[in-house]
């Protein structure tokens, strides 16, 4: 299968988005923010719409338009503390209203479905540079920010007081998400986006580690995740959104089953001995 | 120097929660903050942290550095998959604190050096309020604000906890302002008491505050056994 250039295409970029996937769900779940990743994966569909239309490459809209709501997102989540979940379900009501005008007017004269289920056929060479552009430049920031981020969710007030800009760290942060949710639409698509982003670290956590071994966890879950997950696409011929989401929740309840027969198990081989 | 003149707090239109505060804290004190709930003590924290601004009055802080060490242990996740040298690590690291020893010798000073990989959430609450003392003198403050130290915290904990405070503010010369809800150890440790009851604060000396201030103004006879 990696005759074909779009394969290799896709399971480069699918690398990509096994490191940066987790990289960022693991803040998100942790600060429990995990619907924002749903939130900010409509509103890529928004993006897309635009991009199509406007015949921008729909990866950058879908880049441009995820940022701008990141930013919303946050600066509204500062404004309404008690009622952060509200604000994601007035900003996906915004972005989802926003892409389905645009496409059932007939505004976007292509086809969506794609990036709404992912696919690899789809795979340029273009994309690939611009996947591969956004994904270094976003590893590099969270790299440069990861000790900071990492105080920051675990005792906001002692980071705000230590002197970290948590306000800027957090409008990074949103425009990060927004990266990340841009460069994996293409492949995992936009219905299971957000569950790419949580069902690894969700994974990852039930092994009891500490942040950095979680993270670890999170990035090979979600590796094993992605990468069996287009194989069996391919063999099957399934858009493989939905057979990645189908694998990440599988290897969920598998390590869930592991760890509870580890945890019985543990003590009676202990009075065996 | 602290020094805090007039000072008063509302939540918008709300009355004030803090009204007309004065005092003064010379450096290498140890200032404990009495009071009922509600009486105001958080909110003169987070106004002295620079978390809130003053409605009127004002706060003058020359500390160079300060350092909080908040209540947390309740508010805990305890599930958070973070261990005791990680927190200690985010911490320099993000700070940009030197020293390549330095996460060592904070869990020296507290005792808990073998305690470096657990996970945060295994630590008793007396452990868990060590290692966040020990973090918040990693940057080597001059001043330490503390908020109920010793809540939920058994006895052997709480001696631990305040011996380390003294010697912080007695051998380190740390400035120390601790809100407090145990009467004993604040009378034990304090160069100052600083009573407060529906926003209005009173210095006391800690020798005569049960004499002077306690049983005159509750007129609770109880307070002499202490």
């Amino acid at each position: 299968m990696f005759q074909y250039n779009f394969m290799q295409n896709a399971f480069m970029i699918a690398i990509l988005i096994s490191i940066l996937c987790p990289l960022i769900g693991m803040f998100l779940v942790l600060k429990r923010y995990s619907m924002m990743g749903d939130t900010l994966a409509h509103a890529s569909l928004a993006g897309v719409a635009v991009g199509l239309m406007s015949h921008v490459n729909p990866i950058l809209g879908a880049f441009l338009l995820t940022s701008f709501f990141g930013v919303v997102i946050e600066r509204l989540r500062r404004h309404f503390k008690n009622y952060a979940e509200l604000i994601l379900v007035v900003i996906l009501s915004l972005s989802v209203g926003i892409a389905i005008t645009l496409i059932s007017s007939g505004a976007v004269h292509a086809n969506v479905d794609s990036f709404l289920f992912g696919s690899i056929l789809t795979v340029t060479s273009q994309d690939f540079y611009l996947v591969s552009a956004l994904s270094l430049i976003s590893l590099f920031i969270i790299s440069q920010l990861y000790h900071s981020l990492m105080f920051m969710i675990f005792d906001e007030e002692g980071a705000l007081i230590a002197g970290i800009n948590v306000k800027w760290i957090n409008y990074v942060f949103s425009i990060l998400v927004a990266a990340t949710i841009s460069i994996s639409i293409q492949i995992v698509g936009i219905l299971v986006i957000s569950s790419l982003i949580a069902l690894p670290i969700a994974t990852a956590l039930q092994l009891q580690r500490g942040f950095k071994p979680t993270l670890l966890y999170g990035i090979l879950f979600s590796f094993i995740d992605i990468v069996s997950g287009i194989f069996l696409s391919y063999w099957i011929n399934a858009a493989p959104g939905g057979v990645i989401a189908l694998v990440s929740v599988f290897l969920l309840l598998g390590v869930l089953t592991f760890q509870k027969i580890v945890c019985h198990a543990g003590p009676i081989l202990k009075l065996a001995k | 120097m602290l020094q805090i003149k007039n000072l008063s707090f509302s939540y918008g239109n709300t009355p004030y929660i803090l009204n007309n505060l004065n005092f003064e804290l010379s450096d290498g004190k140890y200032i404990s903050i009495l009071g009922e709930n509600g009486s105001g003590k958080s909110t003169l924290i987070k106004l002295i942290l620079g978390l809130l601004t003053p409605t009127k009055g004002t706060i003058q802080n020359t500390f160079q550095q300060t350092a909080y060490v908040s209540q947390r242990f309740e508010s805990l996740n305890k599930q958070f998959p973070i261990t005791v040298k990680e927190v200690l690590t985010c911490y320099q690291k993000a700070r940009h604190l030197p020293g390549s020893n330095l996460i060592a010798e904070s869990l020296a000073l507290v005792n808990m050096q073998e305690y470096a990989d657990a996970l945060i959430g295994t630590l008793s609450g007396g452990q868990f309020q060590k290692i966040f003392i020990a973090r918040a003198v990693m940057g080597n403050p001059d001043l330490l604000v503390l908020d109920e130290p010793s809540n939920g915290i058994d006895i052997k904990s709480q001696n631990e906890i305040y011996q380390l405070i003294r010697s912080l503010n007695r051998e380190k010369h740390i400035t120390v302002i601790c809100v407090e809800h145990n009467l004993k150890a604040a009378i034990r440790n304090s160069h100052l008491l600083y009573h407060m009851s529906n926003g209005i604060g009173h210095m006391c000396n800690p020798k005569n505050y049960i004499k002077e201030y306690l049983m005159e103004n509750t007129g609770v006879e109880e307070y002499v056994s202490i």
